[in-house]
């Protein structure tokens, strides 16, 4: 497993294309966000503005680049090559996602970091780790999903708008409206729990029992992502 | 199944929804020898070889390698090497890099610059598998198949793209392989690679074996060929002979030493030059043929 993890690294630093993608842009985007922490503050709060950065890192970061490399793997049947080894499947996902998953987290915890010292500390640091955590293995499961339905590193580029912006608006919206109405729908929307996690966590305010049960509706879209990837992902390309 | 079977296959059935790709085939491969399943365009060899692979379940019947599901990776992937048909390589990493990583999750031991060594890519160990020509990567491919010399090689295609001296180096290679005990398995176009090489044959057609057993069994059942042209108004022959679409004759025998014998002596006996001669014993193309009529 950590054999394929070094090689993706490797491929992750030479592939100038999808460094940008997976590391400069969600910097430089959460970077802007911090700049401008206090407009975006006067929006919602600032746990939205950690919220949505943390969410750009996870679904431009962690989830585009999920799809892409599983795509790309998979068309070159470098999948394939790695199942004709003595790797099981489990073994073989875990090595190829590493990478990018390890540096996702960098990227959350480097960024949050700069925001807590910029804008000011969260009330909760943990439930700020338990949130980036969740949101980060919610990511994972939606991209070993959408990964079934992608045919290409290029097909990628289509198939992950809809959850990409999908989550940033959901954040967009739970973060600025908050959860006072239609608390159901956001909170089952993907993201929505996570995204009141985070404002809980950062702003306050909320008993810690309150928000632990945010966890439960992104662990349910866990569950259902992992359920349909096991349905829909091929190893394979279709012939 | 016995100590000496490597791969034992009974009454296999692979389907594709309403297609049945492959019907109650049983066979075994016994241990040291150079297996070679052939079979016509869509005969179902590839569905047999990824499900004696591992690669896919059988729909019904068993599959065993050594005495064991192919399916279990861990037990059986470490004694086997798998050269695919198309290469699967991440185009960014190295030669060397490749070699390395497929190496070490074979979970077998070996030397990368021995293997590379071995096919010939020393020199470009440091090049990325995205600037290899074709021939290259089917020599990368067939590095990582015996990397660590396991006791069974599947080779699939292995000498498609490879120029004449890549084709031999590649057979002495496998031909080492053999002499240390190492049973191949291998499928292939070039049915004159399989004539001289393969200990047995299975040829399959529509999802069965037509035929199987050693090259010399499978080409008894049919005449040998005696091929030539005559000039106008010569004598007749003493064989009969049937003219080809290219206006050669064509004698079918069954004893090629005798007859060719005796079509000399004629054509000496009336001074007649036997223009374009061709004689030689039938070869798994004739069989071949035979089998893609039906």
């Amino acid at each position: 497993m950590f054999a394929i993890a070094l090689s993706e690294l490797v491929q992750l630093f030479r592939n100038r294309l999808v460094l940008v993608t997976s590391c400069v842009m969600p910097v430089v985007v959460s970077a802007f966000f911090i700049r401008q922490h206090e407009v975006f503050a006067t929006l919602g709060s600032l746990g939205y503005v950690a919220a949505v950065v943390m969410f750009t890192i996870g679904a431009f970061g962690l989830y585009a680049t999920t799809v892409t490399t599983l795509a790309a793997r998979r068309q070159n049947l470098f999948l394939k090559r790695l199942r004709s080894t003595a790797l099981g499947d489990g073994g073989i996902l875990c090595g190829l996602l590493l990478p990018v998953t390890a540096l996702s987290l960098v990227q959350v915890g480097v960024i949050m970091t700069v925001l807590g010292v910029v804008a000011g500390a969260p009330e909760n640091v943990l439930l700020v780790v338990v949130a980036a955590l969740s949101m980060v293995i919610m990511m994972l499961g939606l991209g070993l999903a959408t990964a079934g339905l992608t045919n290409s590193p290029e097909h990628a580029q289509v198939t992950t708008l809809p959850i990409s912006l999908g989550t940033i608006a959901v954040v967009t919206w739970v973060g600025i409206t908050g959860t006072e109405e239609l608390a159901l729908p956001k909170r089952l929307l993907p993201g929505g729990a996570a995204t009141e996690l985070v404002l809980n966590a950062w702003n306050g305010g909320v008993p810690v029992a309150s928000s632990l049960v945010l966890l439960a509706p992104t662990l349910g879209w866990v569950v259902v992502a992992v359920a349909l990837a096991a349905r829909i992902f091929r190893w394979e390309p279709r012939r | 199944m016995t100590s000496g079977t490597v791969i034992d296959v009974e009454r296999l059935n692979v389907t594709y929804g309403d297609f049945h790709a492959v019907r109650d085939l049983s066979f075994q491969v016994r241990r040291g020898e150079l297996y070679a399943l052939l079979g016509t365009n869509g005969a179902g060899k590839t569905s047999t070889l990824e499900t004696v692979e591992g690669h896919r379940p059988p729909s019904s019947g068993t599959v065993r390698v050594f005495g064991q599901s192919p399916r279990d990776r861990r037990a059986v992937r470490p004694r086997m090497g798998i050269m695919l048909q198309e290469s699967g390589f991440s185009p960014d990493l190295t030669v060397r890099e490749s070699v390395r990583l497929i190496g070490r999750l074979t979970r077998r031991a070996d030397s990368v610059e021995r293997v590379l060594g071995v096919v010939d890519l020393t020199r470009k160990s440091g090049t990325r598998v995205s600037q290899l020509s074709g021939g290259e990567k089917r020599r990368l491919d067939f590095a990582t198949a015996v990397y660590g010399t396991p006791e069974l090689i599947f080779l699939d295609e292995p000498t498609t793209g490879l120029d004449v001296q890549s084709r031999d180096d590649l057979w002495d290679a496998v031909d080492r392989l053999r002499e240390d005990g190492s049973t191949i398995v291998l499928t292939t176009h070039y049915l004159e690679e399989a004539q001289q090489r393969a200990d047995r044959v299975g040829l399959m057609h529509k999802g069965a074996f037509h035929r199987e057993g050693t090259v010399s069994e499978l080409t008894r059942a049919l005449p040998a060929a005696i091929r030539f042209t005559l000039p106008d108004r010569a004598p007749a022959l003493p064989s009969r002979a049937t003219r080809e679409s290219d206006g050669r004759l064509l004698v079918q025998t069954f004893n090629l030493q005798q007859d060719l014998h005796t079509l000399l002596g004629w054509a000496r006996e009336h001074a007649v030059e036997l223009r374009d001669l061709e004689a030689g014993p039938t070869r798994l193309d004739d069989v071949f043929r035979v089998i893609a009529k039906d």
